[in-house]
């Protein structure tokens, strides 16, 4: 890219580097933020060297947050006995966007997957163990994705806790609601069959 | 089952083509590497979803462009689909996007829109050869019916592949991890023995009638599914405990072995004619006739399952037959409503055939019919 600007061709290599940015993408938003205020801009770069400087881990549920321990760990309003298990930070966020669950959050920091070099102690299960005694958990609930490694870590979880008298339960697959049911897949479907509910 | 229209662009050695063939058999012709083989695959592909020799995908995009795209129309019992497969170049190999009607679908939900018969002359391996090929023939066929079955036999290879990467994975195996896993091969697996074991007892049965009526009674054939582990009792419930069981006792052996042992990954066919095993006792002749059973049943199943005949693609295998076998196989599949054959030679031509093609390097031409038969 010899006939742009130096400063013009490196901000586009480094929009280039983001996920879903390819170079057409990346060269549009290097022209915006060209034409864009010098304040808009300013807000932007100090945005993104905020959250490198002052985001941190939780270091009782291993979410994000800036203070430590986080909101949701100390708001003493929500319940203390039941802890919701994710696999990762923006999991979080789904769960709290139902503004239906007051428990608090314990974050793996990814699933079990040793393809992928990611084993047991690459997580953080040693430390939701820890938890359970140190903060009286009565339920544990598992919200891991629903494929093949989120089950894995779900059911491997289960075998690790039930004996230790802790409820494990695990999310319900089912229906995506406000569609047809003709327009579901038929696993989602068996799925939702084998966890029916007496009405 | 019918195509109407096949549009290939940048697909193997065709830059662009539109084909519209007729119904009933359709017989490609041409010298070798003109790209009659090529428009099987293509069509192979739009049912299941893969190529039936490639390597590697990236191969199926010609020389130089960035995009392959395969499209059919097809002709269903139910009404017109279209189905579209677009190949695109990614680093070393190449990305494939799956379209129905217009819209993108996943893998899951492509495969089994167009129901297909593939035969070749590489299947006539599939009783002596590695008992892999035998496994790759049944999950075709049942993937194509059934989807519940392709989920399960996709998460099952999935769960087994992290398992033996645990088993591989230096220091100690950790116990609750490789039994929650052997929890979920339990479980998907126990669905896929059940399916075989379903269809394979039908197989069987439909294979066993067509070779009686071209072999006489005496020579009866059957097929045999021998799971892993051995079950006793087809029921799921039953299976899933045999299989549990199976698998727990192999677990000491698996880890020294550093991989897995037991489970529908290491299942077997056998087929045998009067009770010989054929892989170890029957004829170069005899194999030959049990596999065009095979693929005869495989069809008919096909046809049971879908309410209509599949499309019937066979690849240079006719040549590789005899006059009576090949008069055999063609006689027995009945109703056909469109098959597609390539062939080097034209005196190899069915008595059905409705067309004939010219294919030579990348393009089709009609030749008449009277000239190809009389030659």
């Amino acid at each position: 890219m010899d006939y742009l600007a130096p400063p013009l061709s490196a901000l586009i290599g480094e929009l280039e580097k983001l996920p879903t940015i390819g170079p057409k993408t990346a060269a549009r938003l290097a022209f915006y933020l060209l034409s864009a205020s010098r304040a808009d801009t300013a807000a932007l770069s100090r945005a993104i060297l905020d959250v490198k400087d002052k985001v941190r881990f939780c270091s009782r549920c291993y979410s994000l947050t800036e203070q430590d321990p986080c909101a949701l760990c100390s708001d003493p309003k929500r319940d203390a006995s039941v802890v919701c298990v994710v696999g990762e930070a923006k999991d979080v966020y789904a769960i709290e966007r139902t503004m239906s669950y007051r428990g608090r959050y314990h974050v793996l920091g990814g699933l079990i997957s040793p393809i992928e070099g990611v084993g047991v102690g690459q997580l953080k299960i040693k430390e939701l163990i820890d938890r359970i005694s140190a903060e009286g958990i009565a339920e544990i609930i598992v919200a891991t994705n629903p494929n093949a490694e989120g089950e894995s870590t779900a059911l491997y979880l289960a075998r690790l806790l039930t004996p230790s008298g802790v409820k494990v339960t695990r999310l319900a697959y089912g229906l995506p609601i406000g569609g047809d049911l003709d327009y579901a897949d038929e696993v989602t479907v068996a799925r939702a069959l084998e966890g029916r509910r007496t009405l | 089952m019918r195509v109407t229209a096949l549009e290939v662009s940048n697909f193997r050695n065709y830059a662009a083509l539109r084909f519209e063939p007729a119904s009933g058999v359709c017989v490609l012709v041409g010298q070798n590497a003109q790209g009659k083989s090529n428009l099987l695959e293509g069509l192979s592909l739009l049912s299941t979803g893969k190529s039936f020799r490639a390597a590697r995908e990236v191969d199926l995009i010609k020389t130089g462009a960035p995009v392959a795209r395969i499209a059919a129309s097809v002709q269903t019992r139910t009404g017109e689909v279209q189905a579209a497969c677009i190949i695109t170049r990614a680093g070393e190999g190449a990305r494939k996007k799956f379209l129905r009607n217009g819209r993108s679908v996943s893998y899951a939900q492509f495969l089994g829109g167009i129901a297909a018969v593939t035969f070749m002359p590489f299947d006539l391996q599939l009783i002596a050869g590695p008992p892999a090929l035998r496994r790759r023939f049944l999950n075709i066929a049942l993937s194509q019916a059934n989807r519940q079955y392709y989920h399960q036999h996709a998460t099952y290879l999935h769960v087994l592949m992290q398992k033996n990467a645990a088993l591989k994975t230096p220091g100690p195996v950790n116990g609750a991890l490789l039994q929650t896993y052997n929890e979920q091969l339990a479980d998907a697996g126990a669905h896929i023995i059940a399916a075989r074991a379903a269809y394979v007892r039908r197989l069987s049965q439909e294979a066993a009638t067509v070779h009686a009526r071209w072999v006489g009674a005496a020579e009866e054939l059957s097929i045999a599914y021998q799971p892993s582990p051995d079950i006793s009792d087809e029921t799921p419930a039953a299976i899933l405990k045999s299989l549990q069981a199976a698998l727990s006792a192999s677990s000491a052996l698996e880890v020294m072995r550093k991989t897995s042992l037991m489970g529908p990954h290491r299942d077997e066919l056998s087929f045998a004619v009067a009770g010989a095993v054929l892989a170890r006792f029957g004829s170069q002749g005899q194999q030959r006739t049990a596999v065009l059973a095979l693929k005869a049943a495989e069809y008919a199943l096909l046809a049971q399952a879908t309410g209509e005949p599949p499309l019937l693609l066979l690849d240079d295998v006719l040549s590789e037959l005899d006059a009576d076998r090949r008069r055999a196989f063609l006689g027995n599949l009945g109703h056909l409503e469109q098959a597609f054959i390539t062939s080097v030679d034209r005196p190899e031509l069915p008595s059905q055939t409705a067309r004939v093609y010219q294919i030579a390097e990348g393009r089709i031409a009609d030749a008449p019919l009277g000239a190809a038969l009389s030659a």
